[in-house]
């Protein structure tokens, strides 16, 4: 079945969380809407659901992985040419520390960049649709719906206060 | 009401969110005639900058590090300030304070310096000399002082270069993280090249829930990395350019101070930036006093920690009392570089100090201002203290410094060289004026929703919301 977007403009934001609550009610799934902002909102103040992410991974596997690269290629280095300096053993620390530290750092640095693409979604070759009076302030309800569905949709974002809805095929400034 | 109402004055901000948008799009395509006047004579000093640059590249080439003390403090000057600048940002964003908003921006935007550094610090790759001494007898040692223990693999020219490279990296990430809904608001209001440039930068940027979390969080990780980077970055250049070409310079504080003056520097430059915005930029209705006021303090703490450590540098090489130690403080502190120490101390500590002490002056747009000019002239000089003094301190491979070396003046090639390393940073950092907003719409817009004005009994008084 054919899924269609359609957009609610809101001026007010309270009027924008009640077509929410409204959607909830109709029994739309909470992850078929979005709110669009041009500000990042409070989390919460639209009673939208929590959003999950794995961003905090990223970094965290990067650096793993720049940890075990900075270890291997000062100790395998150490180990093949095997010289003592000023008494110190062959695999000391401190010198291995120099290295392991930057390259933890820059592996856990893109790594932690490309999490940011990811779990963004930026790098989306569809556009979605949009709204330029979002840019103004207005607050936007997308909703993702089966095409027979997007006529009651579009009512229940009415009648919450939508100052206008938008759908695919309207001659709307979009991104 | 009245007389808080004039105690006030100018103190808060309140921009009306629904005009930041057309009002920053307007400003950034705007080239109004002191902005082509600051960008030509940018140009101009780039061009005597490079006119240097080859010029002492063909008197003396890069085989003998002396020569090029003046383009090492240069490099040093602009990595020590661009690079901690948008560190700023990230600081006050994490502590969530709402005077920092229209600093934002500014701040960031130094990251396109990033590319600058990047690119002068090549030349400096080969003139580093060797750690491994091609010519180690009974006087000299085999391998030089130097941070990197037995030289692994690229040490340390290599690593360095690494470093410099990923910190502009991080920096121009954390810029285009930032700035992603600014940029997804422009393709809205710009059309030809600048459209196309706008929407592969916002890529499917449309403002969801999701990717304001995102951006968030990205903005926390990527900031504590910066933060992570950027001392490490500090720490390699300055041992590795400063510190261990000087024979017997052995001190764990310099490293710390050469961050913090990286530090206060940077403050300094931004608030120069915020006060020109503000009294000529036509950027009145977005930048409050209590940004100068609020970042004024910053500044005065930085100040003093900078004395503070100057102080513990000097104290522990004069109680030490070896003749190393007594050599290295006439060289750098009482003799060879005596009057440029004295001009750092005053443009770094004494001059900052005694102006932001004085309240009515840290109350005021102008004042932190001038204090941010002292600190910026005092890095530069303690750029130019350290590094020429480190590039010409004499045979690197001895353990100690061969008595007080005289100090090094620069001749017509290093000049064109300071002038235009300086050139190229505002040249880069004007043009990304022009396709970057200068203000964080968004942040400014964010901050709307969350300040007002409010009276409680006989005063009207600034209320913030912390949603958080």
């Amino acid at each position: 079945m054919a899924r269609r977007p359609i957009l609610g403009l809101f001026q007010d934001a309270n009027y924008a969380a009640e077509a929410g609550d409204a959607l909830k009610r109709a029994g739309v799934d909470q992850g078929d809407f979005d709110f669009l902002t041009d500000a990042p909102y409070p989390e919460g103040a639209f009673g939208e659901r929590h959003e999950r992410h794995r961003l905090y991974v990223f970094p965290f596997l990067g650096a793993l992985v720049g940890l075990t690269v900075g270890i291997m290629l000062t100790s395998m280095t150490q180990m093949a040419y095997p010289l003592v300096q000023g008494g110190k053993p062959i695999l000391s620390l401190p010198p291995m520390a120099v290295i392991t530290y930057e390259s933890t750092m820059l592996s856990a640095i893109i790594f932690t960049i490309i999490g940011i693409m990811f779990e963004s979604r930026l790098p989306k070759l569809k556009k979605g649709l949009y709204d330029t009076r979002i840019t103004e302030g207005y607050i936007g309800v997308l909703v993702n719906t089966e095409e027979e569905k997007l006529s009651e949709v579009s009512a229940i974002l009415s009648q919450a206060g939508a100052v206008d809805v938008v759908r695919e095929n309207q001659d709307t400034a979009r991104a | 009401m009245a007389a808080n109402q004039a105690h006030n004055a100018g103190m808060w901000v309140f921009p009306r969110a629904e005009e930041v948008s057309g009002d920053m799009a307007a400003k950034s395509r705007a080239m109004p005639r002191p902005m082509v006047a600051a960008i030509t004579v940018s140009a101009i000093l780039l061009v005597l900058g490079i006119i240097g640059f080859v010029a002492r590249a063909v008197d003396d080439g890069f085989t003998d590090h002396a020569p090029w003390g003046y383009y090492a403090a240069i490099f040093s000057f602009l990595l020590m300030v661009t690079g901690a600048a948008p560190l700023v940002a990230l600081v006050f964003r994490f502590t969530k304070s709402h005077w920092r908003r229209p600093l934002s921006r500014v701040s960031e935007l130094f990251a396109l310096v990033g590319i600058l550094n990047l690119l002068m610090f090549i030349p400096l790759m080969f003139v580093l000399p060797a750690i491994n001494n091609p010519g180690a007898g009974e006087e000299a040692m085999e391998l030089r002082r130097t941070i990197w223990f037995e030289v692994p693999i690229g040490a340390p020219h290599w690593w360095d270069a690494l470093g410099v490279g990923f910190l502009a990296v991080l920096g121009l990430a954390i810029l285009w993280l930032a700035s992603v809904p600014d940029l997804a608001e422009a393709r809205l209001t710009s059309g030809g090249m600048r459209r196309k440039f706008y929407s592969l930068m916002a890529g499917h940027w449309f403002g969801t829930k999701r990717q304001w979390e995102m951006q968030k969080a990205g903005l926390a990780v990527l900031g504590a990395f910066y933060f992570m980077f950027l001392i490490w970055v500090h720490f390699i250049i300055s041992t590795d350019y400063g510190q261990s070409l000087i024979p017997g310079w052995k001190d764990s504080i310099f490293p710390v101070l050469y961050s913090l003056t990286g530090l206060q520097a940077s403050l300094g430059l931004i608030l120069i930036i915020m006060f020109i915005m503000r009294r000529w930029g036509g950027y009145q209705e977005y930048i409050g006093i209590s940004l100068f006021w609020s970042a004024s303090k910053i500044l005065l703490g930085l100040s003093m920690l900078w004395v503070y450590h100057v102080f513990s540098f000097m104290i522990t090489y004069w109680y030490g009392r070896l003749e190393v130690e007594q050599d290295i403080l006439k060289y750098l502190f009482t003799q060879s570089y005596g009057g440029m120490f004295a001009a750092n101390f005053f443009f770094s500590f004494v001059m900052p100090f005694f102006l932001l002490l004085w309240n009515p002056v840290r109350k005021t747009a102008w004042g932190p201002a001038l204090a941010g000019v002292a600190v910026l002239i005092g890095a530069l000089l303690f750029n130019l203290r350290i590094f020429v003094g480190a590039f010409n301190a004499g045979d690197v491979y001895q353990h100690a410094l061969n008595g007080v070396p005289p100090a090094v003046w620069p001749d017509i090639w290093d000049i064109f060289m300071v002038v235009g390393g300086l050139g190229a940073a505002a040249l880069i950092y004007l043009t990304g004026t022009r396709i970057f907003p200068l203000i964080s719409v968004w942040e400014i817009k964010e901050g709307a929703m969350y300040q007002r004005m409010g009276t409680f009994i006989r005063g009207e008084y600034l209320i913030l919301a912390k949603p958080e």
